[in-house]
């Protein structure tokens, strides 16, 4: 019952239910084969016969006698075809119940049964397969038991960690405001140590409460009715406090924005953290550039930077936790490392992308969307692992689909000269297609998946119009 | 170093007289917590009673009638919003990890004595003054 209702209700396709396509050969199979025997008989007696009839057989007579064989012959078909057809269904119709189950389980619906009523084979094969997603249901329980538990065990840690910073900075700073009488100058030294470790500590312990709402889906939104541009300029100020220490302007681009409802605060958070991170990253007296339009039932913001860029490695890992791009300039600015990464959560459990665009050397924008109605719905989202590893994969598996066997050598020596980032990808792709080893159709599909699998569908490539220029060389950078 | 005795800087002493001490109960289930404001607000001149939970917070209030209640929200025992519900003559001002946001999600921040809220971890000046100040009007 379970593996019918499993099925999946197509079209009720009167050809489809009668012919399927073992159905087909294997009838007309039988046919052919249940009709040799009886023609070359009948053909053969009526030869004979007909040879052996003396000459005053009437036209009649013979006429009688090739209707009678040909009724005889059509009989054989009918009798063999209908036969054939219904053994043939016996074969075929296990079969696409196989394959809808199947179907059923590359959906991730391990409760299909199979209920398949035969005593031979493929009654082994159908306990195979109810044995198999059986497992397979097994093994995804625990896995979600596993993840569950992780969630909880993180978030009640978090929790318990927060606590003691309540009296320990008090306290502190009770001490450092001298309520417990003057202190020296080397007790004053030691206490600014202390202080500044645990402020650090408290905003690791924040940023790691923050991740681990987001890996148990329970973020915290407030959507409320926003005029999103006061949002961005409200940021912008605040922003230029730290800006003008580096005598970096802000400028800000953006067309006219809908009101919309969203959490404004989450908003300011995510661009606070892409303006912070571009600040750090800049030169003195240069520019950031925040821009906001409407697209696609989307908000998209850009906040652009002209300082050293990101390398590909760095661009991959930049949204992992923890991940800080290696400079001197950090060791100063401190920070947790959490930021993108709860910048990704707070994006992505909203159903939106945040990625960047850069080329080392000559700065990066970092872009991200947010829905124009909010999702209230919000579902646990991934943040503590890489993607490298899984992107490197996954450029290998387009490698061989593409060029086949000769592309994982291909892939391995790109690999081994760091060549694997999409615009040295598509250096690769292009020369390839100049030796018109790939034609040009080929090179845009191979240019698409890899633009999927970085996570860009949104540009298209179809024939010569390349749109991912990213022209940072063109770009005239302002100074004061 | 002076030592750990405390000696009160004088911070607000002359304004306050031991007859016009005003009282605060403190209310948090962590001791750290309940010690650590006390002595803030004792050297600030401020008479401190402290409380463990929500009923010991009503029996002290009946009690001493302080002049302000500083409240942590989570806190084993009576609900707080129990708590909330049976003092309203009295100045209460919550103390927690709680955002504030949360708070008033829920329904925690609707009642008239409720005059103000402090994230935790505070900051000392900070407390200090906004408790003056709620103590003064």
């Amino acid at each position: 019952m379970e593996g019918i209702k499993g099925l999946e209700k197509k079209k009720i396709n009167i050809k489809n239910i009668l012919f399927s396509k073992i159905n087909r050969k294997l009838t007309l199979l039988f046919i052919i084969v249940g009709l040799i025997a009886p023609s070359l008989s009948i053909f053969y007696f009526y030869n004979v016969a007909v040879s052996s009839i003396p000459e005053t057989i009437s036209v009649e007579q013979s006429v009688l006698l090739r209707t009678v064989a040909l009724m005889i012959i059509i009989l054989i078909a009918i009798n063999t075809g209908v036969i054939g057809f219904f053994v043939s269904k016996s074969i075929s119709k296990p079969i696409k119940e196989l394959y809808s189950a199947t179907r059923q389980v590359e959906k991730g619906n391990y409760d299909i049964e199979l209920k398949i009523k035969s005593n031979d084979e493929i009654s082994e094969l159908r306990n195979a397969f109810n044995r198999t997603t059986t497992t397979l249901g097994k093994l995804e329980m625990e896995r979600k038991e596993i993840d569950t538990a992780k969630s909880e065990f993180l978030s009640i840690t978090s929790h318990e960690l927060r606590s003691p910073m309540t009296p320990l900075k008090a306290q502190l700073q009770m001490l450092g405001e001298g309520y417990f009488g003057k202190l020296s100058k080397k007790q004053k030294e030691s206490l600014g140590i202390v202080v500044r470790n645990a402020d650090r500590l408290d905003n690791i312990i924040v940023d790691f409460l923050e991740i681990s709402r987001i890996e148990a889906a329970r973020l915290k939104f407030n959507f409320r009715e926003t005029n999103i541009v006061e949002t961005i300029k409200e940021t912008t100020r605040f922003m230029e406090g730290f800006a003008k220490e580096k005598n970096i302007e802000l400028v800000v681009d953006i067309s006219e924005l809908p009101i919309i409802e969203v959490d404004p605060d989450r908003v300011t958070q995510v661009l606070r953290n892409l303006i912070n991170n571009a600040i750090k990253f800049s030169n003195e007296n240069s520019k950031i550039e925040i821009n906001a339009y409407t697209k696609d039932q989307y908000i998209w913001f850009s906040v652009r930077d002209y300082g050293v860029g990101l390398t590909y490695e760095n661009q991959l890992r930049i949204f992992e936790p923890f991940y800080q791009v290696e400079c001197a300039s950090r060791r100063r600015h401190g920070g947790t490392g959490l930021g993108l990464a709860i910048c990704r959560g707070i994006v992505e459990s909203q159903k939106g992308k945040i990625w960047v665009e850069s080329k080392y050397g000559a700065g990066s924008k970092f872009c991200f969307t947010v829905p124009l109605s909010p999702v209230r719905k919000i579902e646990p989202i991934k943040v503590l692992f890489s993607k490298k590893g899984t992107i490197e994969r996954k450029i290998r598996d387009e490698f061989k689909t593409i060029l086949g066997p000769l592309g994982i050598g291909e892939f391995d020596e790109l690999r081994n000269k760091n060549a694997l980032g999409k615009d040295d990808l598509f250096e690769y792709i292009n020369s390839l297609a100049n030796l018109h080893i790939l034609t040009d159709n080929l090179g845009n599909e191979f240019k698409n998946k890899i633009n999927k699998i970085f996570g860009d569908e949104k540009e298209e490539f179809k024939g010569d119009k390349d749109m991912s220029e990213l022209n940072f060389k063109d770009e005239v950078v302002k100074r004061n | 170093m002076d030592g750990y005795k405390v000696d009160p800087i004088a911070k607000n002493e002359n304004k306050q007289d031991e007859t016009k001490r005003k009282t605060v109960l403190v209310v948090d289930d962590e001791p750290d917590i309940r010690e650590s404001v006390k002595m803030i607000l004792e050297i600030n001149g401020l008479n401190v009673i402290t409380a463990v939970d929500g009923d010991d917070c009503l029996n002290k209030a009946n009690e001493y009638k302080p002049d302000l209640i500083l409240l942590d929200i989570m806190m084993p025992g009576l609900p707080v919003t129990e708590v909330v519900k049976k003092i309203s003559n009295i100045k209460i001002a919550f103390m927690s990890v709680v955002r504030i946001s949360d708070a008033r999600k829920r329904g925690l921040c609707t009642q008239g004595n409720i005059v103000d809220f402090f994230q935790k971890p505070f900051n000392v000046t900070d407390l200090i003054e906004r408790v003056e100040l709620i103590l003064n009007e």
